[in-house]
């Protein structure tokens, strides 16, 4: 990460090579971005791509005094909401698996049972995550996978922090209520937080 | 049931006293609503990134050669409608011309032939008049005028060499 401004500079000369990695660096970030926001791993694959395309084609414009990783996230994030509004996203069915993209459960784990049961929470969050307003989703995606600041946030997604910090709580309370709601239908189970880990 | 100041302290995302941390867990046995907040917490800070499939940068490499490759076949198809376009607009432009080249290029080309001849036949005529001039014309003016006329025209060339000076020395727009 530490060769990151030398690649930019190189590519921003002409180097495909210094492109491809930082296309081999931030490949994670954008493509689960990506993946949260829109849910599929073949939508989420086509819109990471795209979004290494635009960077490709707008990296003369880039401003070195901004964060790298910011700048890119915004991209990303941007074209997929573009992205969710064109196809007046339809929320996909909970019970749906993405082969080969879910978190698969760590059999090396001490209690394959709790690793399972935690798979299953994400596989869970992933899906009430496509219920969220798509800036909503990209705040809190940015948020919880990226480890963005909330200022951080608001430059990406052109809002301010009051915004940023009034959709974060907006989006957890839906993310909670959904979370209720399907537990309510799926009957009694553990809670997490009565581990001693919480 | 009442949440404050629960909720306020699942969404603050701030650390708890062991006091508060005993409160919101006694809270938490007996309100579902603030239990899913808590586990909607749980759940997204343990997520973890979903890398892609292996070979990502082989495939944007592929798909950056491919977008270069349209956009060269889009730039070519793009300057072949652009010329075409300019050669039909002249041809249309010049259709009149070429209506009549196309008819009979042999009558054009003795027109075109013809004004050649009758432009050399008048030039010859005005040279021929200039020469009778100059001969005739200095016995008709007086040697006053011609003595004016060399002082004019020296005078004009002794301004137009101070101006050249002038502007070397001090040049203008600098």
């Amino acid at each position: 990460m530490t060769d990151v401004p030398a690649w930019i500079i190189q590519a921003q000369h002409g180097d495909d090579e210094a492109f491809t990695n930082l296309v081999e660096a931030f490949q994670t970030p954008v493509y689960n971005l990506c993946y949260r926001m829109l849910g599929e791993a073949a939508a989420a694959e086509d819109a990471a791509q795209e979004t290494f395309l635009k960077v490709y084609q707008n990296l003369g414009r880039y401003d070195r005094e901004r964060s790298f990783p910011t700048w890119l996230l915004s991209i990303a994030a941007h074209h997929c909401i573009d992205k969710l509004r064109r196809r007046r996203f339809t929320s996909i069915s909970i019970d749906k698996d993405e082969e080969g993209q879910t978190e698969l459960p760590d059999r090396s784990a001490p209690d394959p049972e709790t690793e399972t049961e935690r798979k299953q929470e994400k596989d869970r969050l992933h899906c009430l995550l496509q219920s969220l307003d798509p800036t909503d989703r990209a705040a809190v995606v940015m948020r919880y996978w990226n480890d963005c600041s909330e200022e951080e946030i608001a430059r990406t997604l052109h809002l301010t922090v009051p915004a940023v910090k009034s959709r974060l709580h907006r989006a957890r309370r839906a993310l909670a209520s959904l979370w209720q709601a399907e537990a309510a239908r799926n009957g009694p189970r553990r809670r997490p937080y009565e581990s001693p880990a919480f | 049931m009442n949440h404050r100041p629960f909720d306020d302290w699942l969404l603050a995302d701030q650390p708890l006293t062991p006091q508060q941390k005993q409160e919101l867990q006694a809270h938490l046995q007996n309100c579902p609503q603030c239990a899913a907040l808590a586990e909607v917490n749980l759940a997204l800070t343990s997520a973890r990134a979903v890398p892609p499939q292996a070979g990502f940068a082989d495939r944007f490499q592929m798909r950056l050669a491919a977008r270069k490759r349209a956009m060269r076949t889009r730039n070519l198809w793009g300057f072949l409608i652009l010329a075409v376009s300019v050669v039909s607009i002249l041809a249309w432009l010049a259709w009149p011309v070429l209506k009549v080249v196309l008819r009979s290029p042999v009558d054009l080309l003795a027109s075109w032939l013809s004004s050649l001849v009758s432009l050399w036949a008048s030039l010859q005529a005005v040279g021929h008049v200039s020469a009778v001039l100059l001969r005739v014309a200095p016995g008709f003016i007086p040697a006053s005028v011609w003595a004016a006329i060399l002082l004019a025209a020296g005078g004009a060339s002794l301004l137009w060499a101070f101006s050249l000076v002038k502007l070397t020395k001090n040049p203008q727009g600098v």
